[in-house]
């Protein structure tokens, strides 16, 4: 697969070189922004770019679709209602759970949707193996946008414009769904959060403060054992002691296994400060709340994670206060003003 | 390995031609055909509108049931001879089509018509192929044709997958109540459900349960393809095998919508499958 990337790169940058020949000039810039770059710090992404390759049609196809409330039942609820650029494309705190068709309240928090080119599976259970089958999820969800996949693709084939972006974008004459869940992804697929004060910091093109860097060391003493890697996330699914019951199983509606109740996928950090609130649950609206849970708020049940556990007793994760200002000055760092900021993620329609 | 398989073929069909046996030509294809007759022990089926209190069939526990809705996933099919003989039917799934996946429906007898082309010319004896769709199938993303969920695919978004066989009818004592979920959707009293998916093999978490099944079957005799003969094997899918080996009580058993209930189903597809024979004739088979 990465061989295929790679060619695909290769060719895109031939490409690119001969448009800019023509133009007398070098790589034009506005081509440039569309192709897929992995940082150099990342792992290797996980997405199938050989079926899919980002193009500027295809991005801005997937952008208008975004943007667009014709996939919910009754044209009032697009993808952006619940993933919001200014939050690293998470919802706003005011909507501690995704608010659907007829305000009707869903039961996750939405989590952001950078660097899912990495993700080895999707949705706080995992339920989804591969991102081009994520919207479904959000479009046939009664509590969301209560459309069915195929009334949508019959809606895009009828409107006006729909059929010659798709044309334009995959060569088909008529849409169907692949196409659609191809377009979505190719506009999420270039969010990717790599430009925080933290990356810079590891790249050797910028510092952190003292607080912060103490934060790190700390981070990476208490917390880096589940928030790993550049990603801040090792793919587990854990309880962290948020409750004793359980209404949600989480993990555990999927393997259908009872030692899976109750755990979630561990969530990467980058532009958590930007991202409350936390937890599948929406639990905290503050990262001090969820220090302080870690510190002395969890609580006992037969799934929750053994690295909080000592004895067979809750022992969480030992703070001072001093430790959680510092902790939370180091999470800050990973906040990525570009991708908030950006105008390709814009609605331009 | 695909290269590995023609290359052994193909020397072994050149030694065999030279021998001056059966003469099959190396660069000679031919066409195969695959029917599925679906059976409820040796009784033909007729489907019945849900709900329906007509009951064609009796489990052998003495559970009368009828059928509304049947149907399953093939795939990765393969043919093997006495000689080494070697076909392996392409499986490709891309945005425009899914090739190598069948969705075979009772509702639909051209769906249950499996044509196999570009089969080497030779002899054949065995066929073999999966219930559903596994890995490879899912790992590409979003797929056209019979896996579009958009199209008519049988797709579960929740656990993300295909379901592989989908068997849904009445029983007489089928414990389901009337369920109103509202938009016209509702759930019939008396009906059954069983939705059999599940493809993940996840080597470091044993919790996932893999749906998918592989069966292979003998024809007992061989045939022969070249470009004058497409044969046609005939096989019997008796889905009575599934509901008495899975010791089926439709008061307790009736709404199966999850890999971890589907496996008492899936497990008994080794033994649903059977020839019931194989002809050289080239025309299709109802």
């Amino acid at each position: 697969m990465i061989n295929v990337l790679k060619k695909y790169l290769a060719f895109s940058w031939v490409l690119l070189s001969f448009l800019g020949s023509c133009g007398g000039e070098s790589i034009d810039p506005e081509e440039d922004i569309y192709a897929f770059e992995k940082p150099a710090h990342f792992p290797e992404p996980t997405y199938t770019f050989e079926n899919n390759p980002v193009t500027r049609e295809g991005f801005e196809l997937g952008r208008r679709l975004f943007f667009d409330p014709i996939l919910s039942r009754d044209k009032s609820v697009s993808c952006n209602n619940c993933h919001q650029q200014s939050r690293a494309f998470a919802d706003m705190p005011l909507h501690p759970v995704s608010i659907g068709i007829d305000n009707q309240a869903g039961f996750r928090n939405a989590p952001m949707l950078a660097n899912l080119a990495f993700m080895k599976a999707f949705f706080w259970d995992g339920g989804v193996s591969h991102l081009d089958f994520v919207p479904i999820n959000a479009i046939e969800s009664e509590v969301e946008m209560d459309e069915s996949l195929a009334n949508v693709v019959s809606k895009l084939n009828q409107d006006e414009r729909y059929p010659e972006l798709f044309k334009e974008a995959f060569g088909v004459d008529k849409i169907t769904s692949p196409y659609l869940l191809h377009a979505l992804s190719q506009f999420t697929l270039l969010m990717v959060s790599a430009n925080s004060k933290y990356d810079q910091y590891i790249l050797g093109q910028g510092t952190l403060s003292g607080e912060e860097l103490e934060g790190m060391q700390l981070f990476d003493q208490k917390c880096a054992t589940c928030h790993s890697g550049e990603l801040f996330t090792d793919f587990s699914y854990r309880n962290n002691g948020l409750s004793s019951t359980f209404t949600d199983l989480g993990r555990g509606a999927i393997t259908e296994d009872e030692a899976d109740y109750g755990k979630f996928r561990v969530p990467s950090l980058r532009n958590a400060e930007i991202t409350a609130p936390y937890m599948h649950n929406a639990r905290f609206s503050t990262l001090e709340q969820v220090m302080d849970h870690y510190d002395q708020g969890m609580v006992s049940s037969p799934t929750l994670d053994p690295v909080f556990k000592e004895n067979d007793q809750v022992k969480g994760i030992s703070l001072t206060e001093a430790e959680k200002a510092k902790l939370i000055s180091f999470i800050k760092t990973l906040t990525d003003r570009d991708l908030i900021s950006d105008p390709k993620f814009q609605n331009n329609d | 390995m695909k290269i590995f398989n023609l290359m052994a073929m193909i020397s072994l069909t050149t030694l065999l031609w030279s021998c001056g046996g059966d003469e099959v030509n190396p660069d000679e294809f031919g066409t195969f055909q695959v029917y599925f007759e679906n059976k409820v022990g040796a009784e033909g089926i007729t489907l019945r509108v849900p709900g329906s209190t007509d009951y064609d069939y009796e489990t052998s526990d003495g559970g009368p049931f009828n059928l509304s809705s049947l149907g399953y996933y093939v795939s990765k099919v393969t043919l093997e001879g006495p000689n080494g003989e070697y076909f392996q039917d392409e499986m490709s799934v891309t945005a425009d089509e899914s090739k190598g996946y069948y969705l075979l429906k009772e509702s639909n007898s051209a769906s249950r018509n499996i044509l196999l082309e570009k089969v080497p010319a030779g002899t054949y004896d065995r066929i073999t192929f999966t219930i559903g769709v596994a890995e490879e199938g899912m790992k590409e993303g979003a797929a056209g044709g019979v896996l579009d969920p958009a199209a008519g695919a049988w797709f579960w978004n929740w656990n993300a997958g295909y379901i592989g066989l989908m068997m849904e009818g009445t029983a007489e004592h089928s414990g389901q109540t009337y369920v109103d979920h509202g938009n016209g959707v509702e759930v019939l009293e008396k009906t059954f459900g069983f939705h059999v998916g599940g493809w993940k093999d996840v080597t470091d978490n044993e919790n996932f349960i893999n749906n998918t099944k592989t069966v292979t079957l003998e024809f007992g005799t061989t045939v022969t393809v070249n470009p004058e003969r497409s044969p046609l094997a005939h096989l019997i899918t008796d889905v009575l095998k599934i509901l008495d080996g899975a010791q089926v009580d439709f008061s307790t058993t009736y709404s199966i919508h999850s890999p971890k209930g589907g496996k008492v189903l899936a497990d008994q597809l080794s033994n649903t499958f059977s020839v019931h024979h194989v002809h050289q004739s080239t025309s299709s088979h109802d």
